[in-house]
């Protein structure tokens, strides 16, 4: 989907489709958010198929339906490629799993996925990305969005345990579930693509518990402590152990990279802001967060209201899906003062809802600002000027708004 | 060997067969034909099958292979596929 939405244009919020497809690989959701925001801030929808759901946009109303479990479970699953399906695996993957149970899997998960936990990782992590960057540099075209879907992989899949070998499969497969019906990820169809996908994911990590086990000894991998979890006192099942590791390979990988390109994107549009960041490097953590709350990859979450409850102005039916829509929540004039310009120097820009809100927050957080962190910083140190190379081409999905090409050519910067 | 020759491999039974296997997992009646997406299948129901099939009938079937092949008529063509290759 466009970043940088164009003229604003007539829209008829009743016959509006949320989900169709075409809107986020060619079309531009923003102007569509912000009438909704502005007219229709609690937003119903039926599907050709009969299903139906409904939408907040508002940032106060995304964050209330994200944050109350009470009021909006997620036991019924929270992607809406469920909507109207309760999903199988509520209940036993994490994030289909309210507190208390939530919590007490969580707790032991985020303790070694803390801001200081993922410090350690600092220097190994800056050599993966000068890595990555060094081919960007040789003075061809560099397509980035392509290869930053690897970059996740790269960074991540030492802490997690993952060879290098399996990491460009299992990046195929974490885009295949984002985007099933994407030309680039589709296998035979978009049903087929989904169930392909998750299988092979879950496959793999149970394959991997296997063989952990049989080893024996220590290891100090994510992966490893998620086996030895204990929630309530009880290990988790090999199934949660499963679901959860695909949750956790899916969280790492197909996120990031959309934040990366679109954020390279703005910069390339905007080489004046671009200057800013080269020219005073403490406004690195600045920039990322105001790319977070630009590129906003995940796109939104969904819940089920568990009793009827007011909202924005209406009433959402008890057992009803609701969609909460990060990326327009991201962009709400009430929070951020010219939501559609890119300012480096925005001084609220951290309120943005990129990672969610409340229990189900990312957990991978402090690690990915501490990726983005490092990336900018070596990027504006290496790079003298970055131009596009080619059209920029968008991810076929409404639940991760994202890029699949972004070809680009770098100079090399002559006075680091 | 005279089955290979044949445009579809299965015998009519297997894929009866198979079409109550998924039964056990799908919680619904099932005809050869139908369609496994139709029925409500998912990666869950799909793990579960691939077991039972590989427990049953010592065939250990391709996971893209299964979600393509979709119908129980067809997944018993690649368990006899899988049999005769074997």
């Amino acid at each position: 989907m466009r970043l940088t939405p164009g003229p604003a244009r007539d829209i008829d919020l009743d016959s509006v489709d949320l989900f169709d497809l075409d809107l986020y690989t060619s079309g531009d959701p923003h102007p569509i958010w912000d009438v909704m925001r502005a007219k229709a801030p609690l937003h119903h929808q039926v599907l050709p198929d009969g299903r139906e759901f409904w939408s907040v946009t508002r940032h106060e109303d995304v964050c209330r339906v994200l944050g109350d479990h009470r009021e909006f479970t997620s036991e019924r699953g929270t992607t809406p490629t469920h909507v109207g399906v309760d999903d199988p695996a509520a209940g036993k993957l994490l994030t289909s799993t309210d507190p208390p149970r939530h919590t007490e899997v969580r707790r032991p998960l985020g303790s070694k996925l803390t801001a200081r936990a993922v410090k350690s990782w600092e220097d190994s992590i800056r050599g993966t990305i000068q890595r990555f960057l060094e081919p960007a540099l040789e003075g061809e075209s560099f397509d980035l969005a392509e290869r930053a879907l690897l970059l996740p992989a790269m960074v991540t899949g030492p802490l997690l345990g993952i060879p290098e070998k399996d990491w460009e499969e299992l990046v195929q497969l974490t885009a295949m579930v984002t985007a099933p019906s994407d030309p680039h990820f589709m296998v035979g169809h978009e049903a087929a693509t989904l169930a392909i996908s998750h299988h092979e994911l879950v496959n793999y990590v149970t394959e991997w518990v296997k063989r952990r086990r049989a080893a024996g000894g220590e290891d100090d991998t994510l992966l490893a402590h998620l086996m030895s979890v204990r929630a309530g006192g009880v290990p988790l099942t090999d199934e949660e152990i499963a679901l959860d590791g695909y949750s956790i390979l899916l969280g790492a990988n197909v996120t990031t990279p959309h934040t990366v390109s679109g954020t390279v994107q703005a910069l390339i549009e905007r080489p004046e802001q671009f200057e800013k960041a080269q020219a005073d490097p403490s406004l690195i953590p600045d920039l990322v967060e105001e790319g977070l709350r630009w590129t906003s990859a995940a796109c939104n979450f969904m819940r089920y209201a568990v009793d009827d409850v007011e909202i924005a102005g209406g009433t959402i039916p008890a057992r009803a899906a609701v969609v909460a829509w990060i990326g327009s929540a991201n962009r709400d004039e009430s929070q951020f003062t010219d939501p559609h310009t890119f300012d480096i120097t925005r001084s609220n820009a951290k309120r943005h809802v990129a990672f969610g809100f409340g229990p189900h927050f990312c957990i991978g957080a402090p690690l990915a600002r501490m990726t983005l962190r490092i990336f900018f910083e070596e990027l504006l140190q290496r790079f003298g000027s970055i131009e596009l190379a080619g059209e920029p081409q968008h991810l076929r999905s409404y639940f991760i708004a994202g890029m699949t090409h972004l070809p680009i050519v770098a100079q090399k910067r002559k006075t680091p | 060997m005279e089955r290979q020759a044949a445009p579809s491999s299965a015998p009519v039974s297997l894929g009866q067969e198979i079409a109550q296997l998924w039964a056990e997992y799908l919680d619904c009646e099932i005809g050869p034909e139908d369609d496994f997406f139709a029925l409500g299948g998912n990666s869950l129901s799909g793990i579960k099958i691939i077991e039972r099939v590989a427990q049953d009938y010592g065939v250990q079937l391709s996971v893209r292979d299964f979600y393509l092949a979709q119908t129980p008529a067809r997944v018993a063509e690649l368990i006899e596929q899988g049999r005769a290759g074997t």
